[in-house]
């Protein structure tokens, strides 16, 4: 965290009697995180102008989603209320519980780090924490979303439901906050030790597999519209604590209020049992904030300098500049907890998004009047689902430079050419991600049992991820972002998360777009393109990646002091 | 290009942070072959001047020139005859010592070979050898300075600018930078570092220049700097500010 840390009335105030220690609260954690959120805005129209932008998009999600979620209520169907409560909020726990991992990190306004040396007890800290992070666009935007549960109940079970359900939904969102700040702070820990790193990145993949229960079910709801069965599947998960404070307004209505009390017993445990999680890995993260990499490396031979710097798999690489940006990148990938955990983000989505949609489309039975079992097989699906891979992949370079923060100076004082440096980046990059690419095309071939695609499989990653990286590489040296220096890979600054919303958005609407020729072509040319596809997608992707980095390497030349100045964390 | 051309020269070098005046106007010319100290309190734009001049922070207004070269329109040039050490900037640090020391290296285009030689030879010295494979986040502030000294030095620049290098050096490790210093400066080399400690500076320098407010309130040699007194005693009275504390903070005797 950058700027200097007032901490209003958190110590004693110097003016009473030094003895008598007033009580931290909740209340100063959250004031403490307005004002440094002010602070930050303090002369920047630009963050201004993100967060704005932030509170709009926000809003705009709150309105939607209350309208979803008030529907059964305004239209007086009182079969759907029980559905869309367990399910709805079912989904919004379990965005919450994943999406920062994957997609948005967590914002770390306020650093756990920094409390380390005052005299809080663990207790005052993960309430304090978890009341600043309650402050917050997703926070509130989810709150009104979630105010259609109460609509539904008020206008089927009258003001009493509306209460219950109020109460509900305002548990629902401390479940949501709470186990997105444990899920994120664990796994910072998990990353940042060496001995389970490696089950943290099982573990993230289970996480993100998740997702396949999840999209099978629903998958199987929409198939057969036997909505009794549904009903059955939302009073269960309505007794879990996804769905059990959302839950109790809709009990009430239809008559169960016996249940209130169970389920509030239920999302209490839940809100207790995450934060206790949660003040577990924070005692960790605050000790051991110093040290953010892995501490030491196992002995062996020792070679010259420049023998240690490249790794094995680089040893073809000239020891010139490229070969030298090119190891310290690769090096990078891997040592860094916060590269590593999107590299591990890739690969997992990576897997899984493609098997999904594809395999999961030709499960559908024939019967359900659309045949979708040749739509979920064509070699459209498959180059759509692909190219959103290489879109993801790639994006991962967005903000390239916001991960390398201040030590990007080392750069500038060399005068490294901006091409270079471009094209060594995404060549480093490149050396995990090609691999994981191909293994993601192979196993795909393998599980659709048709590897006479995998030249179309292969071509439109390819030509995706080229096209994505030249896009990239104009995003990070255009809208580089700095991320702050902490030790959890997930924390983000307040308003940088909007930022890189836009950003990643932008970014891969411009990538999926230059990709898209790969996709009509698979659509025009038929068989044909099952041998023209991997050639053409390796030269596209090829061609894109080189003409970016020329290009964009000629606007890093020209700005390259700014380009350090927005990557320093302000201190 | 004449012989007496300046090593480091700064022509009205400007910046202000959000309408805050950080460096206002700094005119400096540092002769080659000189050990030149930028003295200045803290907040007084050291980093902010040397930044601009090395090519790391655009000026708002003014330039600055290495031997000739005009750092911000001609950087290669400028650039290759500079090694720079700065302040408050993270090195590539999830290297170990050996690793940064070839990045910087290969980095300059220099030979494998002259980089391995020269990195060793640096590693022994500074005494960070024993460090091994420990990577650079990992090790101490002192040792951190003493390997960001490296990276500049491992080049042979003509010219080093140093940002506070003295800073949480612990006295052993100070007298073998000093050593080292001397000897590059002896050798032809020009230094100009920035510090706030006066015993550094009075035992080390042949130039002094006194920052404070963003803008150049003493410059010269170090005896036309402090004349017949000690430079504590000039810089105190240039920079003003209390040295002492009257009737308030009472109950720290308790
Ligand atoms: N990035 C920045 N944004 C805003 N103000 C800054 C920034 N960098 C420096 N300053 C301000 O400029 C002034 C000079 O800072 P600096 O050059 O770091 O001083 P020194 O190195 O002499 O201690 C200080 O008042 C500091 O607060
Ligand atoms: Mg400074």
């Amino acid at each position: 965290m950058a700027v200097p840390v007032t901490a209003p009335e958190v110590p004693a105030s110097p003016t009473t009697d030094a003895d008598r220690v007033r009580p931290v609260s909740a209340r100063h954690f959250v004031k403490l995180k307005l004002r440094v959120m002010g602070n930050n805005f303090r002369g920047q129209g630009w963050r201004i102008a993100m967060f704005v932008g932030g509170v709009i998009a926000g809003l705009w999600f709150a309105v939607l989603g209350f309208f979803l979620l008030a529907a059964p209520g305004l239209a007086g169907e009182p079969t759907y209320a029980l559905m869309v409560s367990a399910f709805g909020g079912g989904l919004l726990v379990l965005g919450w519980l994943l999406l920062p991992l994957v997609f948005f990190g967590v914002d770390e306004t306020l650093d756990p780090a920094r409390f380390a040396l005052l005299p809080l007890s663990r207790r005052t800290l993960v309430t304090g924490l978890f009341a600043a992070a309650l402050v917050s666009v997703p926070a509130v935007a989810a709150l009104v979303a979630t105010g259609g549960l109460v609509l539904t109940a008020g206008a089927l079970g009258g003001p009493a439901a509306a209460l219950v359900a109020a109460v509900g939904v305002v548990a629902g969102m401390l479940v949501c906050v709470a186990a997105s700040r444990a899920m994120t702070s664990a796994f910072a820990t998990m990353l940042r030790s060496r001995r389970v790193r490696d089950l943290a990145a099982v573990l993230l993949a289970v996480a993100a597999a998740l997702f396949g229960p999840l999209q099978i079910a629903v998958m199987a709801a929409l198939q057969d519209a036997d909505w009794t069965r549904l009903t059955g599947v939302a009073r269960v998960v309505g007794w879990t604590p996804f769905g059990a404070p959302w839950t109790m307004g809709v009990d009430v209505a239809e008559g169960r209020a016996w249940a209130v009390p169970v389920k509030l017993l239920v999302t209490a445990a839940t809100i207790g049992a995450l934060l206790w999680w949660w003040s577990r890995s924070l005692e960790s993260a605050m000790v051991g904030a110093a040290s953010s990499g892995p501490a030491k490396q196992r002995g062996g031979p020792v070679g010259g300098a420049v023998t240690q710097l490249f790794p094995g798999a680089l040893g073809w690489a000239r020891r010139g500049r490229f070969g030298a940006l090119m190891a310290r990148e690769c090096r990078y990938w891997w040592r860094d907890a916060r590269r590593r955990a999107n590299l591990i983000t890739i690969a997992v989505i990576g897997l899984f998004v493609p098997l999904m949609v594809n395999v999961g489309g030709t499960n559908l039975p024939s019967d359900s009047g659309l045949d979708l079992s040749t739509v979920g097989s064509s070699p459209v699906l498959v180059s759509v689902s692909l190219v959103f891979v290489g879109v993801l992949a790639s994006i991962t370079l967005a903000n390239q430079f916001g991960f390398d923060g201040s030590a990007y100076a080392a750069n500038v004082v060399a005068g490294v050419p901006g091409r270079l440096e471009l094209r060594a980046r995404m060549a480093a990059f490149s050396v995990y991600v090609v691999p994981m690419l191909a293994v993601v095309a192979i196993v795909l071939g393998v599980v659709l049992g048709r590897p006479a695609w995998l030249g179309v499989m292969a071509g439109a990653l390819l030509a995706s991820y080229g096209a994505g990286l030249a896009i990239n590489a104009f995003v990070s040296v255009l809208g580089a972002y700095s991320l702050p220096e902490t030790s959890n890979p997930f924390a983000m600054n307040t308003g940088a998360g909007v930022a890189k919303g836009f950003l990643t958005l932008l970014s891969m609407i411009a990538s999926a777009v230059a990709a898209l020729p790969m996709v009509i072509a698979a659509a025009l040319l038929g068989d044909a393109w099952l041998w023209l596809a991997l050639p053409f997608g390796l030269a596209y992707g090829l061609g894109a990646a080189l003409l970016g980095a020329y290009l964009a390497g000629d606007v890093l030349d020209r700005r390259t002091p700014e380009l350090l100045t927005a990557v320093t964390p302000r201190r | 290009m004449t012989h007496e051309q300046p090593a480091l020269a700064l022509r009205g070098l400007a910046k202000r942070f959000d309408g805050k005046v950080a460096v206002a106007g700094v005119d400096l010319d540092v002769p080659a072959g000189s050990f030149y100290g930028l003295l200045g309190p803290n907040g007084a734009g050291k980093t902010t001047t040397l930044s601009m001049a090395v090519g790391l922070l655009r000026p708002d207004a003014g330039g600055a020139w290495v031997l000739g070269h005009d750092v911000w329109a001609d950087p290669v040039r400028a650039k290759q005859l500079l090694g720079v050490m700065p302040d408050g900037v993270r090195l590539f640090d999830r290297l170990n010592g050996a690793e940064l020391l070839a990045y910087h290296g290969l980095l300059r285009g220099m030979d494998p070979a002259v980089v391995d030689q020269r990195a060793a030879e640096l590693l022994d010295v500074l005494a960070l050898g024993d460090a091994g494979r420990t990577l650079v986040v990992d090790y101490s502030a002192g040792m951190k300075k003493k390997i960001g000294l490296a990276c500049a030095l491992l080049h042979g620049p003509r010219l080093l600018v140093l940002d506070e290098p003295f800073e949480a050096v612990d006295p052993v490790s100070a007298a073998l930078i000093r050593d080292i210093l001397h000897r590059y400066v002896v050798g032809g080399g020009t230094v100009v570092f920035s510090s706030h400690v006066m015993e550094v500076v009075e035992r080390l320098c042949s130039h002094v220049a006194i920052l404070a407010d963003g803008t150049i309130k003493r410059v010269g040699t170090l005896t036309e700097v402090r004349g017949e007194r000690s430079l504590e005693d000039v810089f105190v009275e240039v920079v003003g500010g209390r040295t002492a504390t009257g009737e308030e903070l009472a109950w720290l005797s308790r």
